[in-house]
């Protein structure tokens, strides 16, 4: 089964080495296409066939430039994820497809690609580290990550989110949903990247782009082991600060 | 001393001195002074206790008429210190932060050092390093008359995010007034400032060898910024570092005021242009990112009008520092040691490709971690991918070893970047490399290691290994 991977504006969407999340896929799924879909490109989605989306790490600039161009494809996307296309939005990606996003230091407000009903508030000079730890529905080991961000979501009751963290922030710092998950959209804030730091979500998704065939990951030893190593630490809870707690 | 219009005396309009302002700087002395009898460098703390004492004494505090601000992610010290010690070479008396002391406290000890102890300035120009994300704090109070930028490439994810957010910050910062002189090979610094800006661009031009596609995992400036079509690369050198023009709308990279030419092969001689004259020099440094430097200090030299011929000597003379570097040979085998700092994607790009560069058959010892990151603050990896290790796969790479708590990772990376995973030896101690790496096969050990651990790993895995090969030896 040849899968067709499309990643959105690998041009501006390239930061923190999340495009790593892609390169990974592409080694444990041989027979896959890549698809690199420039800014002024017509995605392949908009009218064809797509096992995943994938968009990473913006700039704020790069985040306007991504909601114009997306803006267009709003009812396709819609319909994409009705029907179970995965997508996988990592950083502030996902922020593009909420209602709006309030960045009062640059001084703009502008409206999202508007699907799901979330907010983002960019904070210039309030950048948020923290690392993550939290369950993923259907994964018996934790999700681990890390995030580096300027903004932060707000955590509508309706809209499902990616993980519930144990240790480390959601959303924002008041909550422990973390991401959206709607159907196979996956959208986080973690980085990392988010699949070469988790082996068992990188099994997960493989298996569910192509359930046909047992997933099969490369350097599986080294991945685990590097895996192994970090959930040890993130499971002692003198390395998390008094930041990486969520707040009532 | 006489060919420049840096003005010999003369003396910054600011505020007038009051008693609190005065206060600072006597106590900023005191402190400063006592901190050197007690041995202790300390370069920010008589800076921070006079704005203690004196939160305005940044605006207050006299200085002279010429004052440059040097900033960028990388180069900003050297090229404070090459023009530090060109207007020494001058003859100017120099205010400077040369000690590498450039967040807002470290700026206001070296003014307050230059400064007598009623105030007056001492000094005929200051050269001030910056960091960039102190703009906000330091410029509007300081008002340089010159800005210096060096280049704005990734830097840390946590603390820097992204060169766009530094070039916000700095163009958020830089008064109309303000002269620029910027990397016109880089056009996310070469967009800094506003339409009000003087700019003064240098480059460096190419040698013919150059890429004309980029690569890497951090190119940050590949769309044109007025139209957002991929960009085309006249010359393509490392991250968004190159010439550029727009296919669709015609947008180019600016032209360069001053440029350096590549070395000529034979002669290593090179051609330095400034605006009206030319001059033939010879750099004592010819990696590419100590030629921009150069380049930047030719730059604000020319824009001081010094003239062309003394500037050719001056940047002759002029020798960046080499502790970040060593390289010996021991019983035949090169050692080669080199800091490569972890959390910094770019930074660790530039080493691993210096690495692929050295000949002969190589071995490498890797411990990049950087443990601060998880003990003295929150620890974040992903910088791991904002790396090149693809440098790594180079087939003269006999083998590498990594070390260090997050050596997994490390070595999935390797794997990731094309290293042969049976090339790749995981050993949990950073210094335990040094004691079982082969040494009959190979003509160059490379040692790497990043700040915080370069006592602990890079000096101790410089000894082990100096000691096996003279036992080898004998």
């Amino acid at each position: 089964m040849t899968l067709t991977i499309e990643m959105l504006f690998p041009e501006i969407a390239n930061l923190h080495g999340d495009n790593a999340n892609i390169d990974y896929l592409a080694r444990c799924l041989p027979m896959s296409r890549i698809v690199r879909t420039g800014l002024n490109d017509t995605p392949v989605f908009a009218s064809g066939n797509v096992d995943l989306v994938y968009l990473g790490p913006l700039t704020e600039r790069g985040q306007i430039r991504a909601i114009s161009r997306l803006s267009r494809y709003k009812s396709r996307i819609e319909d994409l994820i009705q029907s179970g296309t995965h997508f996988l939005f990592t950083h502030n990606a996902m922020e593009c497809l909420g209602s709006h996003i309030v960045n009062s230091e640059m001084k703009y407000e502008i409206p999202g690609v508007g699907i799901f009903d979330f907010s983002s508030k960019v904070e210039m000079f309030g950048r948020y580290t923290g690392k993550v730890m939290g369950s993923f529905d259907g994964l018996s080991q934790p999700i681990v990550g890390y995030k580096s961000q300027f903004s932060m979501i707000s955590d509508p009751q309706t809209v499902p989110g990616f993980m519930t963290t144990t240790r480390g922030i959601g959303r924002n710092p008041t909550t422990r949903v973390e991401g959206i998950r709607v159907n196979n959209f996956i959208g986080t804030s973690l980085i990392g990247p988010l699949l070469l730091l988790n082996p068992q979500l990188a099994e997960w998704l493989i298996s569910s782009l192509d359930p046909s065939r047992n997933p099969e990951l490369v350097f599986a030893e080294m991945i685990r082991a590097a895996y192994d190593a970090r959930l040890l630490e993130f499971q002692n809870s003198r390395l998390w600060s008094a930041l990486e707690s969520v707040t009532r | 001393m006489t060919e420049s219009t840096v003005p010999a005396s003369g003396k910054h309009q600011g505020p007038r001195y009051g008693l609190r302002a005065l206060a600072a700087v006597w106590i900023g002395k005191f402190a400063g002074a006592t901190l050197k009898v007690l041995g202790r460098e300390g370069t920010h703390v008589p800076g921070r206790i006079a704005l203690w004492v004196c939160p305005t004494i940044l605006a207050i505090v006299e200085r002279p008429n010429t004052v440059i601000v040097v900033t960028g992610t990388n180069g900003k010290t050297t090229t404070t210190n090459l023009l530090a010690d060109a207007f020494d070479a001058l003859g100017f008396r120099v205010s400077s932060n040369r000690s590498g002391s450039n967040l807002r406290e470290g700026i206001v000890t070296s003014l307050i050092d230059g400064v007598s102890i009623a105030g007056t300035c001492r000094s005929d120009v200051a050269v001030i390093e910056m960091d960039e994300r102190s703009a906000l704090l330091v410029l509007p109070q300081l008002s340089p008359n010159i800005v210096v930028c060096t280049n704005l490439t990734r830097d840390s994810i946590k603390r820097n995010a992204h060169p766009e957010y530094i070039a916000w910050i700095l163009s958020s910062a830089i008064s109309p007034s303000t002269t620029l002189v910027l990397n016109s090979d880089d056009l996310i610094t070469a967009s800094l400032g506003s339409v009000s800006n003087r700019r003064v661009f240098f480059g460096v031009g190419p040698s013919g060898d150059e890429a004309h596609e980029p690569r890497g995992a951090a190119v940050d400036a590949s769309i044109c910024p007025l139209c957002d079509e991929r960009l085309e690369w006249k010359f393509w050198r490392f991250n968004h570092i190159g010439s550029s023009r727009c296919p669709a709308c015609g947008f180019e990279s600016p032209d360069a005021d001053t440029h350096v030419s590549p070395a000529n092969p034979t002669t290593g001689l090179r051609t330095l242009t400034l605006n009206t004259d030319e001059v033939t020099i010879r750099l004592a440094n010819d990696s590419i990112v100590n030629v921009y430097n150069v380049a930047a200090v030719a730059a604000t030299l020319e824009l001081l009008e010094v003239a062309a011929h003394t500037i050719g000597k001056v940047v002759e003379s002029l020798a960046p520092p080499t502790s970040r570097f060593a390289d010996e040979t021991v019983a035949g085998v090169r050692i080669v040691r080199l800091l490569t700092k972890g959390l910094v994607g770019v930074a660790v790009s530039r080493a691993f490709e210096h690495v692929a560069s050295v000949p002969g058959v190589k071995i490498v010892l890797l411990a990049v971690d950087e443990t601060t990151d998880r003990f003295d603050g929150v620890e974040n990896t992903a910088w791991i991918y904002d790396a090149d290790y693809e440098f790594l796969a180079e087939p003269s790479i006999a083998a590498i070893y990594v070390g260090g708590v997050r050596r997994h990772d490390q070595a999935l990376r390797l794997a990731m970047a094309g290293v042969d995973p049976e090339r790749i030896f995981v050993v949990e101690s950073e210094t335990r490399a040094a004691e079982i790496v082969p040494l009959d096969t190979v003509d160059v050990l490379i040692n790497l290691h990043s700040n915080h651990n370069a006592g602990v790993t890079g000096d101790a895995v410089q000894r082990t290994l100096r000691t096996r090969l003279m036992e080898n030896a004998s």
